[in-house]
């Protein structure tokens, strides 16, 4: 459905994005992960024909996507990173004005706002102006106004940022049941979190490149280790840090440490080591490891550094 | 206090960061302190240029010696002559040069009648027609051509009493006589006796004259001077008539500034994005942008001049056909130098302050605030490659003149050349420009 060929786009002083070439299947929900600057955004701009790329094309159902291709338009919905709203507007003026654009006739966009509203519970909240609403709210009026003319690609660009996880849950739910509906989604972020719980296929993006790209089972397939083990940080884990580098590569999260085994690494050896130093078993915890610690092994960097 | 200077030094830092703070804080006042300054200050010249039209029908010396005083007065640009349509120069008549002021060709006319002077009769007699278009203009014109004229009295008065006591008491007893009285004229008052009896006109010049002097009234009722409005006698509130389009002009600049600039925050909050990405393209945004200004653009003027018309009694309707066209051709103008400013802006804050920068100058320079003729040449220069001046100057011919379309053609042809010039640059700019990247 997306075919993205040999695509190269420069700015001044960086390569964005360097002969990146990729597929999108119809109804694909696909995640595109990497760290802040890596030519996520770019590829969206390209993708929804904000700018032209300076080599290579970009397909949609056969039909190339540049800045002049007005019509091809309408199958995508974009979904920008910023709030693009008019503040002063209501949540109701400002889906009026972005269906118009794709010329909705009246009856259908009344129609459609209506039921969007209704879908991310802003209905009773339409005749307010959005400058009142709360950054959740905005994020979701954000996302219903890519929907109006019902697309049949969906291109979200990190469209959580600055939500709290009530939100993100109502947002992720309904991206989910509108991918089941059929909607092809294309969804970037840097959270880990938010492409393993979403995304059917992956790909990891880093300075233009994209660097691996399958399921979340494949992916992790290509890390040495089938998984990792948490201890959970506290005066005595952390003066002991000792005992488990000894066993392995250890990262040191915000509320625990994360080991990653060694090659030759035994169970009965940590377990061993940690009853001598009076660390209790409740502290540990054995994990399956995340594309963090893929992207770990593929660039040596962390997907936030 | 330590933390105070710290505070205090990272305020400077800060300030001296926003380039356009600093730009509001010391140019904008700058310039427009030259402005003032080249004006009222003292720095310049005093009003030039001010267009005169000049009949003299007498032959007498002392028209004579008017007409060439007038000439060698900067502030004057004296006309004797006026184009036919067939690009024939004809010298003015008396009705011509009537004509030649209601027209607008000049702000003013003096006639020297062929009585201008006359031997039996101690006066002077000059016509004066004038335009008070330019409120301020004109009391200045006004006071220059009466103090011009008071000047010439002595010599009249002297001319004439030396011919009045010969006429009387005989040539010979006449001449004793004159000599006497200079001579006790010279004991008192130390006043050379040649000077009073063989009286030279280039004795005397206006600017020998104090109008401060007590003579000043007592001249008033020997020399007539004869003025006549042309235009704008039937006016109701010719103040308001006079200023509304100047400053209807500056606050539509002011307003257009605002809403071009606009496309920074639409660009900021990613709504230009979202347009972009719809299927709308950059030239949809740019001719919506040009199209609401222009159309905000009238409405305001329009609104500005019908509340003129309600507080005021500016009367607007009886030439609303060419006050519409004007009205129109500004804002086209306004509107292009709004975009222009938008496009060569790379943030909203350096839009604004570019605008205010330059909607400042234009005003003054323009005649927003005080008549051009009031600056020194060169300033009166560029004021002429201002909106702000053919503006003006158009809704003062609909207005104050009540000018057909054939008068306004040219007021019409700048301002929209000038909005085709600066929209043909600002699409340009635009194109090279990071506003939509």
């Amino acid at each position: 459905m997306i075919n993205i060929q040999q695509v190269t786009k420069k700015y001044p002083t960086v390569t964005a994005l360097d002969a990146v070439s990729l597929e999108v299947s119809q109804q694909e929900f696909f995640g595109l992960l990497g760290p802040n600057g890596a030519g996520k955004t770019t590829l969206m701009n390209l993708l929804v024909g904000y700018m032209n790329p300076d080599s290579g094309t970009i397909s949609i159902d056969g039909e190339r996507i540049t800045q002049d291709t007005r019509e091809t338009r309408k199958k995508i919905g974009f979904v920008p990173q910023s709030l693009a709203l008019y503040d002063e507007l209501t949540a109701q003026e400002n889906l009026e004005i972005f269906g118009q654009m794709f010329d909705i006739p009246k009856k259908f966009l009344k129609e459609r706002i209506q039921n969007q509203l209704q879908a991310v519970e802003l209905y009773e909240r339409r005749k307010n102006k959005v400058k009142t609403f709360s950054g959740g709210m905005k994020r979701r009026l954000n996302l219903i106004a890519s929907l109006l003319h019902e697309p049949k690609v969906l291109l979200c660009d990190e469209p959580t940022t600055g939500v709290d996880p009530q939100s993100r849950n109502a947002i992720f739910d309904f991206l989910t049941t509108l991918n089941k509906q059929g909607t092809t989604i294309i969804y970037t972020t840097h959270y880990m979190e938010e492409a393993e719980r979403l995304c059917s296929r992956i790909g990891i993006i880093d300075h233009g490149k994209i660097i691996a790209l399958g399921s979340l089972d494949t992916l992790l397939e290509k890390l040495a280790y089938d998984e990792t083990i948490a201890i959970i940080k506290n005066p005595l884990t952390m003066k002991n840090r000792a005992v488990f580098e000894r066993l392995g590569t250890l990262l040191e999260e915000d509320d625990h440490y994360e080991l990653k085994p060694a090659a030759g690494f035994l169970l009965s050896e940590f377990f061993a080591g940690i009853e001598k130093n009076g660390i209790k078993y409740s502290w540990v915890e054995l994990r399956r490891p995340t594309l963090e610690a893929l992207f770990l092994q593929l660039t040596g960097r962390r997907l936030r550094d | 206090m330590k933390q105070v200077y710290r505070l205090f030094k990272s305020s400077y830092r800060i300030f001296w960061n926003d380039k356009v703070s600093v730009a509001l804080t010391f140019i904008v006042p700058l310039v427009l302190m030259s402005i003032f300054g080249a004006v009222f200050g003292g720095s310049g010249s005093g009003p030039q240029g001010i267009g005169l039209a000049v009949l003299n029908q007498s032959s007498s010396p002392i028209a004579k010696h008017i007409e060439s005083s007038l000439d060698t007065m900067k502030v004057f640009r004296i006309i004797k002559s006026f184009q036919t349509d067939s690009g024939k120069t004809i010298l003015f008549d008396t009705l011509s040069i009537q004509d030649y002021v209601r027209n607008g060709k000049a702000s003013a006319a003096l006639v020297l009648p062929p009585d201008t002077y006359a031997d039996t009769s101690a006066g002077l007699y000059v016509k004066f027609y004038y335009d008070p278009k330019n409120d301020i203009e004109m009391q200045t014109v006004k006071g220059l051509i009466q103090q011009l004229v008071f000047s010439q009295f002595p010599s009249v008065m002297t001319q004439s009493m030396l011919q009045q006591a010969e006429h009387y008491l005989g040539k010979q007893s006449g001449r004793i006589f004159n000599r006497s009285m200079a001579s006790l004229v010279h004991t008192y008052f130390k006043i050379d006796t040649n000077r009073l009896l063989h009286p030279s006109l280039s004795n005397f010049s206006f600017k020998s004259m104090d109008s401060s002097q007590g003579s000043t009234n007592f001249l008033k009722n020997i020399v007539r001077m004869e003025s006549q409005q042309l235009i704008g006698k039937e006016m109701k509130n010719p103040w308001a008539t006079r200023s509304v389009g100047g400053w209807g002009i500056m606050f539509l600049m002011f307003t257009l500034t605002a809403t071009s600039s606009s496309l920074f925050d639409e660009r900021r909050s990613g709504v230009l994005m979202r347009l972009l990405t719809s299927p709308v393209s950059r030239t949809h945004i740019l001719w919506n942008k040009y199209l609401f200004n222009l159309s905000l653009g009238i409405i305001q003027l329009l609104f500005m001049f019908l509340f003129g018309w309600v507080m005021f009694q500016v009367d607007i309707f009886s030439n609303f056909f060419n006050l519409l066209l004007i009205i129109i051709a500004a804002s086209v103008a306004c509107t292009a130098l709004g975009m222009l400013i938008a496009a060569f802006s790379q943030t909203r804050q350096q839009a604004n302050g570019l605008g205010t920068l330059l909607i400042l100058s234009m005003s003054a320079i323009g005649g927003a605030w005080f008549p051009t003729s009031f600056m020194p040449s060169t300033i009166q220069f560029f004021s002429k490659l201002t909106v702000v001046y053919w503006s003006i100057e158009g809704f003062m011919e609909v207005l104050w003149r009540g000018a057909g379309f054939v008068a306004i053609i040219p007021h019409l042809a700048v301002l929209f050349g000038i909005g085709a010039i600066f929209n043909i640059i600002s699409v340009r700019q635009f194109r090279k420009g990071h506003i939509f990247d």
